[in-house]
């Protein structure tokens, strides 16, 4: 059996907060644009200051949120980079293509065409960290982190020595892409209270969200701050299929559904692709207390970063906040998170995360 | 020639994102990479595109280009010769 991975630490760039603010879901940001745009911090104490200045927003959000988790972890030089991304750094790849239709594809620029490709972060953060092991970033559109959660898991477990491996997600919106995506009816019309979105689940549609998140992972359980030990993605898959994987994938950690303590959603709101959670609800038992996060971050690609570090969030709080919680469960304290996120309508994932304190 | 370098050293500030920095902080004679503004070879990339969409103006020989890109006067100078546009 592959040995768990360890979190040993969490940092995020999200609508609702950064790695800077203190406190847990404090102060909760709505909207009714049907965007949810992320919150920055100051970057300069993490980024080179010669060099921060042709960053794109982006590439600011991943390295600043990548330098601040391995800061937490007490880790100057990870041994490897593994990172995923739905789309990359779509401001510099829409900057590049208008460039190449305004100048008729002469006199290009190099820094957004430098900046689109999908390994930029991770160079930087290479390069910021001297790290020359083993970086690789996995564009798999909904299950990229989860490919690059995986990819780390794997060789952690195949390491006969201990390691740090900084693991993480970016995406960002940008206002052309929510244009072309409500073409093909990815949001809700009109777009309610970004709070109020579970309350209109009846229609079609969600809202729109953006963010990094970035994990320290390692195979040294003293480090520690909960375990990863098991994740699964399905592409294309029925709910009941899910169900099925969800229940084999707890099996194998000797677990059932009446042992989870929280079950953290990635519904979204939008009634063609709710029927999963309807399903997954009717297996929980009285003790499972049952969580959505995405009226908080929007929908994107790699979501299950901001829902990865909330479940680190409430581990060390030991705190369910009313902004998360559907219903609330009879369970005495929190050990077992189960995260089932989905993206669109083909892409499910499902993570298993344990206390270890 | 002064209205020319005011020109080409918004230019520069605007093309490099050069945060905080006004023209007059931009010495005429100043060496733009190493010392001086500290620019970097993407830099030399991104003046060779203002000098091509501002001026009209191609630079194909390396050599040739590293004079052009001493200083703002040796771009100016460069640019009130050979300019197209």
């Amino acid at each position: 059996m592959m040995q768990p991975a360890y979190i040993s630490s969490a940092s995020i760039i999200s609508p609702q907060q950064h790695f800077e603010d203190v406190g847990f879901l404090e102060g909760i940001k709505t909207t009714s644009d049907g965007i949810l745009f992320v919150t920055e911090p100051d970057y300069k104490k993490y980024i080179n200051p010669v060099a921060i200045r042709r960053m794109s927003k982006m590439l600011k959000m991943g390295i600043s949120t990548g330098m601040n988790a391995l800061q937490h972890a007490g880790v100057d030089k990870p041994d490897a980079i593994i990172t995923g991304t739905g789309r990359g750094s779509m401001i510099d790849t829409e900057q590049f293509l208008l460039n190449m239709i305004e100048m008729n594809e002469e006199a290009l620029t190099p820094t957004s065409f430098i900046q689109s490709t999908y390994n930029s972060i991770n160079g930087w953060l290479a390069l910021q960290t001297k790290c020359n092991g083993y970086n690789q970033t996995y564009v798999n559109r909904g299950a990229s982190l989860e490919m690059a959660l995986f990819d780390a898991q794997m060789l952690l477990h195949e390491s006969g020595k201990e390691m740090n491996i900084l693991a993480g997600c970016f995406d960002e919106i940008t206002p052309d892409y929510v244009k072309v995506k409500s073409k093909v009816g990815y949001w809700k019309h009109p777009s309610p209270l970004s709070t109020d979105l579970f309350r209109h689940d009846d229609t079609p549609g969600t809202i729109a969200g953006e963010g990094t998140a970035f994990f320290t992972l390692t195979n040294n359980k003293n480090r520690a701050i909960c375990a990863m030990p098991a994740l699964k993605t399905l592409q294309d898959e029925q709910p009941a299929g899910v169900i099925d994987a969800i229940n084999t994938l707890l099996t194998g950690q000797g677990l059932s559904m009446a042992d989870i303590d929280v079950l953290l959603c990635g519904m979204n709101g939008d009634v063609r692709q709710q029927a999963v959670y309807d399903e997954l609800f009717k297996t929980t038992t009285e003790r499972t207390s049952v969580t959505a996060f995405k009226h908080l971050c929007g929908e994107y690609d790699t979501s299950s970063g901001f829902a990865i570090w909330a479940a680190t969030q409430l581990f060390t709080s030991q705190n369910l906040p009313d902004i998360i919680t559907i219903k609330r469960g009879t369970h005495e304290g929190i050990k077992n998170i189960l995260l089932v996120n989905h993206y669109i309508l083909n892409s499910h994932s499902i993570i298993l995360l344990q206390n270890i304190q | 020639m002064e209205e020319l370098k005011n020109t080409l050293k918004q230019q520069i500030i605007e093309s490099l994102n050069l945060e905080g920095m006004k023209p007059a902080d931009i010495d005429d004679n100043a060496p733009l990479f190493g010392e001086g503004l500290g620019l970097d070879s993407i830099d030399s990339l991104e003046l060779m595109v203002l000098l091509e969409r501002n001026y009209g103006i191609k630079i194909e020989d390396a050599r040739e280009g590293r004079k052009v890109l001493e200083s703002v006067q040796s771009m100016a100078e460069y640019i009130q010769q050979h300019r197209t546009i």
